[in-house]
């Protein structure tokens, strides 16, 4: 069967365009910066990546000097994704910061010089403790190996903290090392062990190669968070993990001596080797990985949390924008709230709003944009809209609770003023509506007195109405029909004028040669007198039928009185007429006047003469 | 002549008159039979009707809403649509609560008569009651609603009319004349604008595709499922433009001037 290209070129330059559109929107430039971890001992290593979205030559830092960390660039990798026809392109710098001494520092906002723009990214704040030798993170540990399988593999837990509150979202690094010669699979895992405690997904994070006590590992990363559902003392792990390596076999027997090898002359082809080709490479057996346990001492939060509080933990900033600004008593402002940076972004909520007099507040959207892996770090937008019920000037404060791990105590980020223009009376409102704090002696709650809905009516039209389009009726069309008719009828009728019209002007033309002919016959003067007047009476006959118009009088009818009452002739002419056609009935019937004669130059000029003065 | 004369004299008037009307006997009496017909089928069911229309005011009267919303309902599943049952429907729903409901019906009565003052007038004080959103309406919409959207089509066809007799004088008129011309081009302007305005006021976010949020704490989401993110919170009576449906959920343009997901039993269309 023949099918048409059209639709699929049709179809392919809408995905192509639509793909270009996605990319298009994708290749807005962004940058964001996180850090491995937010808490640090002195001497521990921490991770700073900073990402580019939708921009390969971007131009990082080459130096954050910030006293008392040691920070240097590490790397630069590249990541291309496409997801449902969106492409996005980015590069992570990595930079690795070194604590020196104790304290909370500040890695300040950088400028990446991106295309022509220059972003900046957040700052971030750095907790140092001061116990060098505390770090949690367990040591490499090996792996219960069967055999000779020994130093093949290790596992490793490592959390960042000793303490943590409830809820609190603590990021768990674990790393499997592998040693590469024993051609290591993962075929189980890695699974953190434990109770008390709620686990987000693992998410593998990178790999590269260490070298652990002079041996060289083939090292995997994986990322995740936990938050303990309770206070008291935890013990997170131990992380299993399942993988098959490679182990060489013993030999069990000295080679065999060959039949062939009478004289013990070492014959190659006595070499297990080709009894058994693979027997050189060992064989793969399955090993379970197990890290150590990392203990993690769980505290309740304090008491007296904010109104608002939601169970947010971390470190977080907040913005806030509206539009429009400026609007009618009643009508719809959208809020939008960004709450940015470190923690349970699952607890983070809507911040609420400060006063709601004089508002009407609809329930809050919300999305999350995560910087990290394991959803940490990131953005959370909320919009909310916000109904003002009387002339405001500002939008209310919006408020957002939350608890700080590293203070130790809840904090409450408030919105700035945001200034607006409401206009028109007020609405009237189902709740009371207090007045403005600026008259509190006069804020008596004044309900407004609510609307009431009109009366019902009583009468209903004879026939039922329709929600069909006019022309969606049959009746509609079935009623063009009288101007299309009507249409047709002006037509026909303008046709059969239009032939009648065309009829008459043939007469007319046909009358107009026939005393054209005429007249020029009576100028040569060579016809006999019965000719003559034979002409000369037609001639008078076709003028006037030609001076009758409308009448339409036929020159055969024409006689002496129709004649003069055309032309209007006087007593005289009409005299002149008679005398005219009672001359040409006496050459046409009567026979006297046979013969050759011929009329004279006068008569002829004469009765010319009178012909050429008949007009209408 | 004369014979012709005759003839016509020697005939009585009466057979004259009945030799004419033998020919149309039959329509005539179709004609009695159908208005018969009609007059025997339609009678009873308006008359029917009008008590159940009578039942359900009183209903409404002795403060028994849910009865009165029962007796409107089956005069409109019945067909007799009328933009005084959709308005009292309105208020039945007013005073049983539902605002959802109460502002689908003053819709539809303002779609069946868009200049009914009364339900203008309470259709306001429901969505205040509510707080229910409103599409915005673009410029042209705003500007075009002065006429209803049959209005604009007898406009349509009017000036079509007199557009196609106009081309038939110019055509057939031994000269052209200028008033003829003018007026061509008037029927012509005139028949374009009231196309532009149908087509507006039809595809328009008021037009057939509006439909009218009943259902109580919905959110219109990203996706077609509960737990995808919600673009916005809708109350009842909140007006959502329907752009398409896929199974249970409806796509639907919101009145931030955003598209999301809504359960398609949340919400109703105001044309039936």
């Amino acid at each position: 069967m023949h099918r048409s290209p059209i639709p699929i070129a049709v179809l392919f330059g809408a995905l192509i365009a639509f793909a270009g559109n996605e990319r298009a929107f994708a290749n807005s430039p962004s940058v964001t910066a996180v850090l491995s971890n937010s808490e640090a001992v002195v001497g521990e290593m921490v991770e700073l990546q900073i990402k580019v979205s939708g921009s390969r030559d971007a131009r990082p830092p080459e130096d954050i000097a910030v006293n008392g960390l040691e920070i240097h660039a590490t790397g630069t990798s590249h990541q291309f994704e496409m997801r449902n026809f969106t492409t996005t392109s980015s590069v992570t710098y990595s930079y690795r910061i070194l604590p020196l001494q104790t304290g909370r520092f500040t890695i300040p906002s950088q400028t990446i010089q991106v295309g022509g723009k220059s972003l900046r990214t957040p700052e971030l704040t750095l907790n140092v403790a001061d116990s060098p030798g505390s770090s949690s993170a367990s040591r490499p540990t090996q792996a219960a190996q069967p055999g000779n399988a020994g130093k093949l593999v290790f596992a490793e837990l490592i959390v960042p903290k000793k303490t943590a509150f409830v809820g609190e979202v603590v990021p768990v690094q674990i790393r499997l090392g592998f040693d590469p010669r024993a051609y290591p699979r993962l075929s189980d895992g890695p699974e953190i062990t434990g109770q008390g405690f709620t686990a987000q997904k693992l998410q593998q994070s990178g790999e590269n190669e260490e070298t652990v006590d002079g041996r060289v590992y083939h090292v995997v990363t994986f990322k995740t968070a936990i938050a303990a559902a309770r206070a008291g003392k935890f013990e997170i792990g131990p992380v299993k993990a399942k993988a098959q390596v490679m182990v060489s076999r013993s030999r069990r027997s000295p080679r065999a001596r060959s039949p062939f090898d009478l004289f013990n002359m070492d014959d190659p082809f006595s070499d297990p080797f080709f009894a058994n080709p693979f027997s050189q490479f060992g064989e793969r057996r399955e090993v379970e990985i197990k890290s150590d346990p990392v203990a993690l001492e769980v505290k309740p939060l304090p008491p007296s949390a904010p109104p608002g509080f939601s169970g947010a933990i971390g470190n977080f900033t907040m913005t806030t924008d509206a539009k429009p600004k400026s609007v009618q008593v009643g009508d719809p402002i959208t809020v939008t709230s960004t709450i940015s940076g470190r923690g349970n972004f699952d607890r983070v909520g809507a911040p609420v709003i400060e006063d709601e007099r004089g508002w009407h507040n609809y329930p809050p959207s919300s999305k999350f944009a995560k910087d990290d892996e394991v959803g940490i770090s990131g953005t959370k937008t909320f919009e909310t809209v916000l109904s003002p019920n009387e002339t405001k000037q500002s939008l209310p404060v919006m408020e957002f609770a939350y608890f700080d791990p590293v203070k130790e105590q809840y904090a409450t980020l408030r919105s700035d003023p945001i200034a607006i223009n409401v206009e028109g009376g007020a609405v009237a409102a189902a709740s009371p509506v207090a007045a403005p704090q600026e008259s509190p002696r006069t804020s008596v709650a004044t309900p407004a007195k609510p609307h009431d809905i009109l009366y019902q009516l009583t009468e209903r039209p004879k026939a039922a109405q329709s929600f069909t389009p006019l022309y969606a009726r049959p009746t509609f069309w079935s009623a063009q029909l009288i101007p299309l008719l009507a249409l047709l009828g002006l037509i026909g009728w303008k046709i059969r004028q239009a032939r009648i019209d065309n009829r008459e002007a043939q007469r007319i033309a046909a009358l107009q040669y026939e005393a054209a002919e005429l007249m020029r016959k009576l100028h040569r003067g060579d016809a006999l007198p019965r000719e003559y007047y034979a002409e000369a009476s037609r001639v008078v006959r076709v003028k006037a039928a030609l001076a009758s118009g409308s009448r339409q009088i036929d020159p055969n009818t024409v006689d002496v009185d129709t004649a003069a009452e055309t032309f209007r002739l006087n007593s005289d002419s009409r005299e002149r007429l008679r005398r005219l056609f009672e001359q040409c009935d006496e050459w046409q019937y009567s026979g006297t006047h046979n013969g050759s004669e011929k009329i004279s130059p006068e008569i002829r000029r004469d009765v010319l003469e009178f012909i050429e003065t008949l007009r209408a | 002549m004369s014979t012709r004369e005759n003839s016509f004299a020697s005939v009585p008037v009466c057979e004259i008159l009945q030799t004419s009307k033998r020919g149309r006997l039959p329509y005539i009496l179709a004609f009695c039979c159908a208005t018969f017909a009609v007059s025997v089928v339609v009678s009873p069911v308006f008359a029917q009707s009008d008590a159940e229309f009578a039942k359900a005011n009183q209903d409404y009267a002795q403060n028994n809403f849910k009865e009165a919303i029962s007796g409107y309902e089956t005069l409109v599943r019945s067909g007799q649509w009328s933009a005084n049952i959709f308005y009292n429907l309105g208020n039945a729903y007013f005073r049983a609560g539902d605002f959802g409901r109460a502002i689908l019906n003053y819709e539809r009565a303002l779609a069946l008569e868009p200049h009914h003052p009364e339900a203008t007038a309470n259709l306001q004080i429901a969505r205040d009651e509510a707080r229910a959103l409103e599409m915005q309406q673009s410029w042209p919409e705003r500007y075009l609603q002065f006429a209803s959207i049959n209005q604009y089509v007898i406009t349509a066809a009017v000036a079509f009319w007199l557009g196609l007799f106009c081309v038939v004088g110019l055509i057939f008129a031994r000269r052209r004349s200028a008033t003829i011309i003018a007026l061509l081009t008037f029927s012509l302007l005139l028949f374009v604008i009231a196309i532009l305005a149908i087509y507006e006021l039809d595809h328009g976010s008021k037009g057939r595709a509006l439909a009218i949020v009943t259902g109580r704490n919905v959110q219109a989401r990203l996706a077609t499922a509960d737990t995808a993110n919600s673009v916005l919170a809708l109350p009842p009576g909140s007006e959502v433009k329907i752009l398409s449906t896929r199974g249970d959920w409806v796509y639907a343009a919101l009145p931030n001037n955003l598209c999301g997901w809504i359960p398609a039993k949340s919400a109703e269309q105001v044309q039936l």
